[in-house]
């Protein structure tokens, strides 16, 4: 068995914020006596990812993804626990370490602002010391995969943000790291540029073997990248497994889409209605009476087509932390005095 | 893409990262030499689009030797012609020096740290596998090159005005051209220091306010410190603040004999020790701060 | 605020008092905004104690050396300095940071949010910033004048008083015309961000009279950056110095300024809809 790539075991973040009252007497107040709180960002999660894999790191705003995507790289000191990076303590930052890995967060530009990429290039060479040759056949490649030949020579300002995007992508690659943590890598980007941002990363991984630890809000991103998620929520793994497996264990249902030759008709009979648009009727019915509503539906009535599928996505995951709710009441929760 | 091994089996460990150019002294040299230059490359390229802004710049710094000069002339014509062994002809060689210092000492603002702290310039600069004062060095070492071509017209023009006397030996400009790199070197050390309180505190601003009060008065920004009450140019030898500013100027201006030149640069020598030390302390105590409270 | 609708407007036609009203209005909020980071105000005392301190210090060493300079004896002298702080402080309170915001505004592309407010716009951008804890250095800059005062021989009436407070408003409109200029550049010329610096650089001549400059450079701090009449100006007036043409040409050239300055943000704000549109 090889070394994994990353091994995370009880890793820990705890931030101390200060309480701050409304009001100015509470102000002044603080001006000598700080109340703080503990915010447990990440509270004790442990995973191992082997090389190679590609890794969807799933969760709302404020669950703790970005907190650890930082601790594995060596940006933020962990509280408690271990984690290990291609053999590498990251907070130590040593710098054999950090010319093996790489981070590319959205709406973050680390290339100069007024000059063409190529320039960016060039420094990004003399950083990471890379042999002149090698690094033109890799940044040469990578400009053309991403189609930016036109594009390189430009002012980076003068680029629009998918294409400037796409120019992160190559100078954080440049150096062929062999593991990436891509924090929402897409944000904000159209579906084209997305999908070609997609393509790039997974050709990457294919062609070098790298490991890929990936936050995204678009599960387009992630169903197209990873065969593994990893789904965090309050700083704990809710769940840990193949993307196929998540909505099996989460969403008991599947949506049978049905149009019949002569217009609509009330299928309520069959299962939960979900919507009827264009002669086309969704429904929703348990994941263990698909094949008999099918059955029944062919046998019943003019079917022109029939598709049974799992449900979005977007759903199974929105059932995952409704379920982490009821399970654990969160502070949030409790908070906002929900029922959970 | 064309990669040996790593296609073949993903998922094998130690897929290759690209080829470095190689361990050693003699590429390690090779390496640090590479990283200068094209730091300098690209901080000339873009500061040369920034021609209006560079330019007022320039104005407003000149603005404030040529009132000293002004001022400091007045009163040695009023005094017979001299004043602290200063002719106003000497005091013009003084100042008009003064700006070719002054350029080649601006170092990164300690203000700069508070928007790299927050904006998450900071977290790209911790992710490279090179300690970010090397891009403050070079990248206005760099910007200095285009800052001194504006310079040109501007020393000539303050000659012609104000008539300044020079007695240059060939030793002081050898010594000047060393000291000016060494004034650079030491004040962007003390400067960098100071930007690393951003990351204890928020309010920064009378922290520098004392720096900048301290150096205006001691370093020979103000006045000659010959001008200064004994005291306080006894206070200032002690002090880093003159070998950034009195020492490279008057080197030029061939005020001061061989001793003190050579003097001098020890004593530059000695601080940018003792200052590189420090700051090498104190970013591992800011990267520890930042790394435990946020990113 | 009642009622839907269109709000009942408080009068038709034009009303010269609106530009002081709105300026009181957003005093109001300003000075609210800053009254919560009540520790702003310390850190500004302690900022204008220290450069009051190093004013002083260059003062003594200047006089350690002579007793008087281009015919301006100390006492004068720590007058100049007084308008000096004075007015500095009246330009980081009022005008320099409704300029800074102006430029912003452009760049940013946010500046139609003014444009589409049913006021002047000029009145609009030029009142909108105040930064009540600057305004420290006006009470500095005052009491280092009336030290500067009670050590002049002469002393002040109530006339020559009246003309130091006109002059001291006619500096000011001057500063303030020429910063409009200068940002209304930021209409063509995106990047300006030197400007600041620029300005306090030049501004720092004025803790001299500008008599002891260089001609070219006296008429330089006249003309094109007024310092010479927002500081030196006000300066002659306490100290007896001020004619009666000089006052009259600076009333002149004030109005000029304002005419002028008019004009070019007109001219500003035409290229800034054509552009953007």
């Amino acid at each position: 068995m090889p070394e994994p790539a990353i091994r995370v075991a009880d890793l820990r973040k705890t931030f101390r914020v200060p309480v701050r009252e409304a009001g100015l007497a509470a102000a002044a107040r603080s001006l000598f006596r700080r109340e703080h709180r503990d915010v447990h960002a990440v509270d004790g999660v442990s995973f191992t990812i082997e090389p190679g894999e590609v890794v969807g790191f799933l969760g709302p705003n404020g669950a703790g993804k970005t907190t650890t995507l930082k601790m594995l790289s060596g940006l933020l000191y962990p509280t408690a626990g271990e984690a290990i990076v291609l053999g590498n303590v990251p907070s130590r930052r040593q710098s054999d370490f950090l010319r093996r890995i790489t981070m590319v967060m959205g709406n973050r530009n680390q290339l100069q602002w007024d000059l063409p990429a190529l320039d960016s290039f060039e420094l990004i060479r003399a950083i990471y010391r890379l042999e002149p040759t090698a690094f033109r056949q890799t940044r040469d490649e990578f400009i053309d995969l991403l189609d930016l030949r036109e594009l390189v020579s430009k002012p980076v300002r003068n680029l629009s943000l998918g294409e400037r995007m796409k120019m992160e992508f190559v100078g954080a690659l440049l150096h062929r790291p062999q593991v990436l943590f891509l924090d929402e890598p897409t944000l904000g980007l159209d579906v084209t540029m997305q999908k070609r941002i997609r393509s790039f990363v997974a050709e990457y991984n294919r062609r070098f073997g790298a490991t890929v630890l990936l936050t995204s809000h678009y599960m387009a991103d992630v169903q197209a990248l990873c065969r593994r998620v990893i789904v965090i929520h309050h700083g704990r793994i809710l769940f840990d497994g193949a993307l196929a497996d998540l909505s099996t264990r989460f969403d008991s249902t599947k949506t049978i889409g049905v149009t019949l030759r002569d217009g609509t008709a009330d299928l309520s009979a069959y299962g939960e209605v979900l919507s009827t648009e264009e002669g086309r009727t969704l429904l929703r019915v348990s994941r263990g009476d698909a094949p008999d509503v099918t059955t029944r539906l062919l046998r019943d009535l003019p079917v022109l087509d029939l598709t049974i599928e799992d449900p979005p996505i977007e759903d199974v995951i929105e059932r995952v932390f409704a379920d982490a709710r009821d399970e654990r009441p969160t502070a949030a929760a409790v908070a906002g005095g929900g029922r959970g | 893409m064309t990669s040996p091994t790593a296609s073949t089996a993903p998922g094998a460990p130690g897929a290759p990262t690209a080829p470095t150019i190689g361990t050693g002294p003699l590429a390690s040299i090779r390496g640090w030499v590479d990283l200068y230059v094209a730091t300098m490359r690209i901080s000339i390229a873009s500061q040369i689009q920034y021609r209006v802004s560079n330019y007022f710049y320039m104005i407003g710094m000149v603005t404030e030797p040529v009132i000293y000069l002004v001022v400091w002339s007045t009163v040695a014509r009023q005094q017979g012609g001299e004043v602290g062994g200063f002719t106003p002809g000497e005091f013009a060689a003084y100042y008009i020096v003064w700006t070719l210092v002054r350029n080649m000492n601006i170092a990164l603002t300690p203000w700069a740290w508070e928007e790299r702290v927050r904006g998450g310039e900071l977290s790209g600069m911790l992710l490279k596998p090179v300690h970010p004062i090397h891009n403050d060095l070079a990248g206005l070492a760099g910007w200095k090159a285009v800052v001194i071509i504006l310079w040109l017209p501007i020393a000539a023009f303050l000659s012609l005005i104000f008539q300044p006397t020079y007695s240059i030996e060939p030793i002081d400009v050898v010594v000047f051209l060393v000291a000016i790199w060494g004034a650079y070197v030491l004040r962007s050390m003390f400067l960098w220091l100071l930007g690393l309180v951003t990351f204890w505190t928020t309010r920064v601003g009378p922290v520098f306010d004392i720096f900048f009060v301290a150096e205006l008065l001691l370093s020979g920004r103000l006045v000659p410190l010959t001008l200064m009450p004994d005291w306080a140019q006894q206070l200032a030898d002690v002090l880093p603040f003159k070998w950034t500013f009195s020492f490279p100027i008057e080197a030029l201006i061939g005020r001061l004999p061989a001793d003190q030149l050579l003097r001098g640069l020890g004593m530059q020598v000695l601080w940018i020790a003792i200052s590189v030390s420090i700051v090498a302390v104190c970013w591992r105590l800011a990267v520890r701060r930042f790394s435990a409270v946020g990113g | 605020m009642t009622g839907t609708g269109p709000a009942p407007t408080t009068a038709g036609g034009r009303d010269l008092l609106r530009p002081l009203k709105l300026f009181g209005l957003f005093f109001r909020i300003g000075a609210l905004n800053e009254l919560q980071y009540r520790a702003n105000l310390a850190v500004q005392l302690f900022q204008s104690a220290l450069a009051l301190g190093t004013g002083l210090a260059v003062l003594g060493l200047v006089f350690g050396q002579t007793t008087n300079l281009g015919g301006w004896t100390q006492s004068e002298l720590l007058a100049v300095m007084g308008v000096h702080i004075l007015m500095g402080g009246v330009i980081r309170t009022a005008i320099q940071p409704n300029m800074e915001r102006l430029m912003t505004d452009v760049r940013q592309g946010t500046l139609d949010f003014v444009l589409t407010k049913p006021e002047d716009a000029q009145v609009m951008i030029s009142v909108r910033e105040f930064r009540i804890w600057q305004a420290v250095d006006v009470v500095v800059g005052a009491i280092v004048l009336a030290i500067a005062v009670a050590q002049l021989q002469s002393g002040i009436g109530l006339g020559p008083g009246l003309v130091f407070a006109g002059c001291l408003l006619l500096g000011a409109v001057m500063i303030y015309c020429f910063w409009l200029i200068l940002t209304t550049a930021a209409f063509w010329i995106v990047r300006m961000d030197e400007l600041h610096e620029l300005f306090d650089g030049i501004y720092q001549s004025g803790r001299w009279p500008v008599t002891i400059y260089p001609g070219w450079l006296r008429i330089s701090l006249t003309y094109l950056v007024p310092i010479a009449f927002a500081v030196t100006l006000p300066a002659e007036a306490l100290t007896s110095r001020l004619t009666i043409e000089t006052l009259a040409l600076a009333a002149a050239f004030a109005l000029l300024l304002l005419i002028v300055t008019r004009w070019f943000w007109r001219l500003g704000l035409r290229n800034y809809s054509g552009a953007s549109a």
